[in-house]
């Protein structure tokens, strides 16, 4: 199928300790497929996290086959890497990560000066970002001047502006109370639905969980149950 | 106006160092301190270096010498020795005023009785190619051959002007002559050569005394091309030939000047190192991010790198209001040495020293300063690339 988006096949991932390999991750074997609104769950040390960033090319795997966007993630040189992070993925990490130096708007924009985008572009492209989060208020704050839930509808604008293939939010809500939560939630499914943007969460917060169309659950690095909960 | 990745960069790299507040301010006056103390020390050499070169040329060598063969400058005994006649070419050059002949002569003076050895000097009263004052040494109605004596040897033999004493010389036979001599004029030269244990009296006086008529030890030359009359009895000594114990002298003492400002310099990069450093580790959180967006980790070493290159152009900034006072200072008004650096024997000292900046001086200063800057800026941001950003991202690794 040509909507496949990540392809992993019997991937393992171990972290060398003091005391031999520690494996994160044990023979995952997934498909995630455009415009999905999936959830890797699970506990505390589950791997979600190491998954998610094999995914985002943050990482490679020990062992198996993982390939995003038909690209084998260990195959590729940094370079190539960074491009494919920059073109196709939208990160938003837990706490927020905005650049405390740059305003809203430069946040926003930064993803796509890395993409050499022209300023006119640009600019449409910030703006639109910032009115599917409801921030254009906020244009000229820096990130301290704003609480938790702005600054990660921030992240969320800066993930989305070059709206990219995937993405890949890392406890998105994990700082933020139930009101904020259920913003960013609601923001994230409304572009899910209206952009087709595919979103891969990890998260223990049943309040994502409630949102996700489809949970995938790590229980000690291995998938222990892969359903979809709601009709995409 | 379009941003460029590369403009992206340095607005970051901009914005980054100001939100550092003092930290920064602290680094880049420091810097300031450093480039400015540099200039300055440099200007003073080149200056030193110039005026020397300058002083020399107007009292003692013009723009070159001849110098009888034999003549030893540091051996007093070849002095006696050393004095050939003047060739017709050689008269012709000295009646246009192009060449001053010289004789030198070892002699005794009895100043007070006391008894101190000399070098006594004859040349023309009229000469017009040196400073010094020798037209004094035409007069002499008072019955005793006139003499020049420089401040520092009056000072040593407790003599002033109008003081008389004898002098003893040996003819070109070796007998032993003497001079009655009165100090007319004690001239105040910047050429401590011309004053440290010389007397100078008319040049044909001291021809008479030395039974020498139209010979001479050395030539000052107004022109390096009658260099070209050097013949069997004489040898031709450039300018270069002549400064070269002087710029020696200086380059020594600029030697050690640097060895203390290596010193500064080392301080104010261990300054941006550790400030390299601390915000390399403080900041990994925002390396995971940039490489997490997109960014290569050679661009994002790029970023630090311009950081700390970004310190030295607002230590320019802060230099400039700094040093262009102080710069200004010195060209105009000069630095007067304390009287003491006259007895040190160092040409170019001795006057108030005006400060000259060459664009290639101020320049080589900031060359020497951004390759400092960038290498202390540079070497701590290599652990960026031995940095994983899953580790970045989560403020961990080293």
């Amino acid at each position: 199928m040509n909507d496949i988006l990540v392809q992993i096949k019997n991937m393992c991932k171990s972290f060398p300790t003091g005391e031999g390999d520690f494996p994160a991750l044990k023979n995952i074997s997934l498909d995630v497929r455009k415009g999905e609104f999936t959830g890797i769950v699970g506990p505390s040390g589950s791997g979600k996290t190491t998954l998610l960033n094999i995914i985002g090319s943050l990482d490679t795997q020990t062992s198996g086959e993982i390939s995003v966007l038909g690209k084998a993630i260990d195959k590729l040189t940094a370079k190539e890497s960074a491009a494919l992070r920059s073109r196709h993925f939208g990160f938003i990490f837990q706490t927020y990560n905005l650049l405390p130096v740059y305003t809203v708007y430069e946040n926003v924009e930064f993803p796509l000066l890395l993409l050499r985008m022209d300023k006119e572009a640009r600019h449409k492209a910030v703006i639109r970002a910032l009115e599917w989060v409801g921030l254009m208020d906020k244009i000229k704050s820096r990130p301290a001047q704003l609480s938790g839930g702005q600054c990660q509808r921030v992240a969320i604008a800066r993930a989305m502006v070059k709206e990219p293939l995937l993405v890949l939010a890392d406890e998105p809500t994990a700082n933020l109370d139930t009101e904020n939560s259920l913003h960013i939630l609601d923001t994230m499914q409304r572009l899910n639905s209206e952009l087709g943007t595919t979103f891969i969460f990890s998260t223990h917060d049943q309040k994502v969980i409630n949102y996700l169309k489809r949970v995938i659950r790590l229980v000690d690095g291995k998938v222990a149950s892969d359903d979809v909960v709601k009709a995409g | 106006m379009e941003r460029s990745p590369q403009m992206m960069l340095l607005k970051l790299a901009n914005r980054n160092i100001l939100g550092n507040g003092k930290r920064s301010l602290i680094n880049m006056v420091i810097l300031a301190i450093v480039l400015v103390g540099m200039i300055w020390m440099m200007a003073m050499f080149h200056s030193w270096t110039f005026s020397a070169a300058q002083q020399m040329g107007e009292w003692e060598h013009g723009k070159g010498l001849l110098e009888q063969k034999d003549y030893d400058p540091y051996d007093s005994f070849s002095w006696d020795k050393s004095h050939a006649p003047l060739s017709r070419e050689l008269m012709n050059a000295i009646a246009a005023d192009e060449a001053v002949p010289i004789l030198l002569s070892p002699a005794v003076i009895y100043p007070q009785g006391r008894m101190m050895s000399v070098q006594v000097r004859g040349i023309p009263a009229d000469q017009k190619l040196l400073k010094l004052p020798t037209s004094a040494l035409r007069d002499s109605s008072s019955g005793y051959a006139p003499a020049l004596i420089g401040t520092m040897l009056a000072k040593n033999l407790r003599i002033k002007n109008g003081d008389t004493f004898t002098m003893r010389l040996k003819d070109a036979s070796g007998a032993y002559d003497a001079l009655d001599l009165q100090v007319v004029t004690v001239m105040k030269s910047p050429v401590p050569s011309v004053d440290g244990g010389a007397i100078w009296v008319d040049l044909e006086r001291l021809q008479s005394v030395k039974t020498m008529p139209n010979e001479a030890s050395i030539i000052v030359l107004g022109d390096p091309v009658l260099g070209s009359l050097a013949d069997r009895d004489w040898k031709y000594l450039s300018v270069e030939t002549l400064l070269a114990d002087t710029y020696k002298l200086v380059e020594t003492k600029k030697a050690g000047q640097f060895v203390m400002f290596g010193l500064f310099i080392f301080l104010a990069m261990l300054a941006i190192f550790d400030t390299q450093v601390l915000s390399l580790f403080m900041r990994r959180k925002e390396i995971g991010t940039l490489v997490a967006l997109g960014m290569t980790q050679r661009k994002v070493i790029m970023l630090f790198t311009l950081e700390g290159l970004l310190y030295l152009v607002y230590a320019i900034g802060i230099g400039a209001v700094m040093g262009i006072p102080l710069f200004l200072y010195f060209a105009l008004h000069g630095w007067s040495m304390p009287p003491e650096y006259d007895s040190f024997g160092i040409a170019g000292l001795s006057e108030t020293l005006r400060f000259s900046y060459p664009p290639n001086l101020i320049l080589s200063s900031l060359l020497i300063m951004l390759f400092t800057t960038w290498l202390a800026s540079w070497l701590p941001t290599l652990r960026i690339s031995r940095l994983k950003p899953t580790d970045a991202l989560r403020g961990r690794g080293r």
